[in-house]
């Protein structure tokens, strides 16, 4: 097998981007989208990574990076869960077509 | 020529249990293919060379987040009761599941036990030993990036998380009263 | 200082122009201003002028000038500019405006208190005084002419103040008409002068006709022209002047003229917009001293209009007809001044009769009401000072009539004679109709008054300083056509003389000879042209088709291509509306969709962009 470059990692990362993306949209269920959206965050990581890795050199700037982008994203999800909660308790619904008026 | 396969089969399945995220309609197994997705991108890291960022990913992605995300569901499931009817076949699933998840935390507890040097990296120790242990070259980047360069940034983050938590319970609080 | 006024002096221009811009277009804002703002700043435009205007004329020596001008219109190499051409005749014209301006501004503060919009009747005396100035500063014929038109507009505007009475709309509208002529005239002088100067003059500037070349262009005009042609030319210009001036053949629009109220009259029609003729006529010498027969035509109809219209003057019943032919008579006395090429004498004449007009003008009093004893006093010295018994009507009289030899002073002699015996005979019918009364008037009336008469004390003293004045012979006449009156009153035939001289009374039927004849032809034209066009332009059938076949295209072009681009525009409107409706769904996926799909275009381009430079496309 040939070596590993960095545009496999970019590939890997961008399908993953789309993945989400296309999920994010897509999905009727807001958890669903929620996790997606996570997807997203995870392939921008991988991103990064695969820079540090293959571009970086001595200083790795691309992994601190990382461990910001996964601390607010986990933040950002538990504020999502936090909203959807008293969604939910109004609408009783987890269909996201049913949130339109926020 | 680990490296490929590992990076080949890890990325296969990082894609294929994305997929399977979108499609499933129960939402609990879309939660567990989105776990094998966290995994799996906290894999894609080690291969990358950072074993603190996969570890953290483990942690925080393949952990917490479930976590959340599996109360969020409970909490808000409106009497689906499909859950019981669960055939033999059904529960055989269940159990290749578990025994699969079981592997995976073994792979990571090894793998962060590894890189933590307590147990010996195994396959050329000698010749590492020689030339400078730089597997503590991770960590030496990150000392440098969090605490050197970037602290500012840390710092405000670090604030940012707390104040968030403190409103949280603050308005939950709130709400309760 | 003196540069400072210099410098500045358009700025006296300017200002008046600007009030009449801030009164008329202010209400178009809805900006209506305070009276008290219009009155002070137009009595302070005018007061500013006289001032600097006075102060020039002190400064400037006779042989002065001063001139900055740009061009204003330019075709290949004919060039007329326009700008300020000042000299002491300027000055001259220009102080008395400004003068007897404020002055009468100043009455008509009280005396169009209740009228309404009477901010239109400032505005218009603004720029009436714009207008007036530019004139009078006009380095060439061509601004000369641009503002004698404006001068007519505004002389039209103003006699019509009251347009919604009939009788002065008319007025206004005939005293427009019989001014064209004029103009017409004085337009075509003006383009043949041009013409010949632009194609056989050697220096191509000479074209524009400017004041400071008079003397060539008048030489190379008489020499490049046969001598009939340039007779033909100075008698164009003569005829611009005779009836701005209201002379013999073009005097009755000055009788309509009085149909304007009593301050518009003072200002207009007796001292500054008929004197536009004198200050004509001065600037053209150079044309006239060329051609002795001009001249002789202009004596001769100066001391005819004066004989004619003193004659007509001393059978008025009505105080203002009176003064208008008294008007047209004192104007004859200056054209025979200037004819006699004694220009000093015409323009000392002038400033005399403008003080003294404006003033007898200004002390009359309305109709069915009762004569003030002050005003009627100085009504009386002012009728005396323009028979040329005292005051500067006596020194302009004398300062002429010491230049003239015996046939001059007998002419003079005989129209001071008939000045003299209508001036008095009007006083003394005005206080038998209306009868005398000693009231307690608004002082700004009394104010400018007698400011006009401070003002004759002063022209007075000024001229006896500088000039020698004995008394001769039009003094005599003069006190002899007053007597003359007191004998004709004693016996209490006064009044009736409007009734035993007819011919007089009507101005010897020029008015009705004018009416007469050229409203029959014009109505003669008018039903061939009309009975041409019914029975026989209606009944040519190419010229119906042509009209059927106009209506159709005119109405297609209405309904498909006017209507259609208005349609288009409409429909155009409601389809993007209905597309632009249908991307506000609420749905929150979607707006994610469309914002996910312009960040992607937006870095696209960005790197793009960025690959470009980096690349080396961009150095």
């Amino acid at each position: 097998m040939a070596e590993i470059t960095l545009y496999h990692y970019l590939v890997i990362s961008l399908l993953l981007f789309i993945i989400g993306l296309v999920g994010s949209i897509m999905c009727k269920n807001i958890i669903k989208v929620l996790i997606c959206i996570e997807f997203i965050l995870a392939g921008v990581n991988i991103n990064f990574a695969a820079f540090a890795n293959y571009c970086g050199g001595a200083e790795g700037d691309g992994f601190v990076m990382i461990l910001f982008y996964t601390g607010i994203g986990a933040v950002e999800l538990a504020v999502a869960i936090y909203i959807f909660y008293f969604m939910y308790s109004k609408k009783q619904t987890d269909n996201v077509y049913q949130y339109g008026d926020l | 020529m680990y490296k490929e396969i590992i990076f080949y089969s890890a990325s296969f399945l990082i894609l294929l249990f994305g997929i399977l995220t979108i499609f499933f309609r129960n939402i609990f197994y879309s939660l567990i293919s989105a776990i094998c997705v966290f995994f799996l991108a906290g894999i894609l890291f080690w291969l990358s060379g950072s074993e603190y960022n996969a570890v953290i990913q483990f942690a925080v992605y393949g952990f917490a987040v479930p976590v959340i995300l599996g109360l969020g569901i409970m909490f808000t499931r409106k009497g689906k009761e499909e859950e019981e009817e669960k055939t033999a076949s059904a529960s055989n699933l269940k159990n290749i599941l578990l025994f699969i998840c079981g592997l995976f935390i073994l792979a990571v507890v090894y793998l962060v036990l590894i890189s933590l040097t307590i147990f010996p990296y195994g396959f050329n120790l000698e010749a590492n030993l020689q030339n400078g242990i730089n597997t503590y070259n991770n960590f030496r980047i990150f000392s440098k990036g969090l605490f050197i360069k970037y602290v500012f940034a840390f710092e405000i983050i670090s604030i940012i998380l707390t104040i968030t938590a403190a409103g949280l319970t603050v308005l939950k609080k709130r709400r309760n009263v | 200082m003196e540069e400072l006024i210099s410098d500045n002096i358009y700025l006296i221009l300017l200002l008046p122009l600007w009030i009449f811009l801030i009164i008329m277009l202010g209400r178009f804002f809805s900006v209506y201003v305070n009276k008290a703002i219009i009155c002070g700043l137009s009595l302070f435009a005018s007061l500013s002028g006289a001032i600097s205007s006075l102060w020039l004329y002190g400064i400037f020596t006779p042989d002065k000038v001063y001139e900055s001008t740009f061009p204003f219109i330019k075709i290949n190499d004919f060039i007329i500019s326009c700008g300020l051409h000042i000299d002491r005749i300027a000055l001259i014209f220009v102080s008395t405006l400004f003068i007897i301006s404020f002055l009468v501004q100043l009455f008509s503060i009280s005396y169009m208190k209740n009228e309404k919009k009477e901010y239109r009747f400032y505005a218009l005396l603004n720029l009436f005084n714009f207008a007036l100035g530019s004139l009078f500063f006009s380095p060439n014929l061509f601004q000369t002419y641009v503002f004698w038109e404006i001068a007519g507009l505004v002389s039209y505007l103003l006699i019509g103040f009251d347009y919604l009475k009939h009788e002065k709309s008319l007025a206004s509208k005939k005293v427009f008409l019989i001014n064209r002529i004029g103009d017409t005239a004085f337009l075509a002088g003006i383009i043949m002068c041009s013409y010949i100067m632009y194609e056989y003059a050697p220096c191509k500037n000479l074209a524009e006709l400017s004041f400071f070349d008079m003397n060539t262009i008048s030489t190379l005009v008489s020499v490049y022209s046969s001598h009939f042609l340039f007779l033909i030319i100075c008698g164009l210009f003569i005829i611009g002047v005779v009836v701005k001036s209201a002379q013999i053949p073009f005097y009755p629009w000055l009788q309509d003229a009085m149909e304007a109220k009593l301050p518009v009259s003072a200002l207009l029609h007796s001292s500054t917009l008929v004197a536009l003729g004198v200050y004509l006529i001065i600037r053209m010498t150079p044309f006239l001293t060329l051609s002795p027969s001009m001249l002789k035509l202009i004596v001769l109809i100066g001391l005819l209009t004066a004989f004619v219209c003193s004659l007509s003057a001393s059978v008025q019943s009505h105080p203002k007809k009176a003064l208008a032919y008294s008007t047209s008579a004192q104007f004859g006395l200056m054209f025979f001044a200037i004819g006699t090429l004694n220009i000093k004498a015409g323009l000392i004449l002038f400033v005399a009769h403008a003080l003294i007009k404006s003033m007898l003008f200004l002390t009359l009093p309305e109709e069915n009401e009762k004569w003030d004893l002050t005003k009627f006093i100085i009504f009386v010295i002012g009728g005396l000072s323009l028979s040329g018994i005292i005051l500067s009507g006596f020194c302009s009289k004398e300062i002429f009539a010491c230049s003239l030899g015996l046939r001059g002073m007998t002419a003079l002699a005989i129209i001071s004679l008939l000045t003299a015996f209508y001036i008095s005979r009007l006083t003394i019918v005005i206080m038998k109709t209306n009868g005398l009364e000693k009231k307690n008037d608004t002082k700004t009336e009394y104010l400018s008054i007698i400011g006009l008469l401070l003002l004759n004390i002063l022209f007075c003293i000024c001229l006896a300083k500088s000039e020698s004045c004995k008394i001769t012979m039009p003094f005599l006449t003069a006190v002899f056509g007053i007597l003359i009156v007191f004998i004709l009153h004693l016996k209490n035939l006064l009044v009736q003389m409007s009734h035993t001289f007819p011919s007089c009374y009507n101005g010897f039927y020029l008015d009705k000879l004018y009416m007469t004849t050229i409203l029959d032809v014009y109505n003669k034209i008018a039903e061939i042209s009309a009975k041409f066009d019914i029975n026989i332009l209606s009944n040519y059938k190419p010229a119906q088709v042509l009209a059927r076949t106009g209506v159709k295209i005119a109405s297609f072009v209405e309904t498909y291509i006017m209507n259609g681009m208005v349609k288009c525009i409409t429909v155009c409107a409601k389809k993007l509306s209905t597309i632009d409706l249908r991307i506000q769904t609420g749905n929150i996926q979607r707006y994610n969709l469309y914002a996910f799909i312009i960040l992607t275009a937006i870095i696209v381009c960005l790197v793009i962009a960025d690959l470009t430079i980096i690349t080396g496309g961009g150095q």
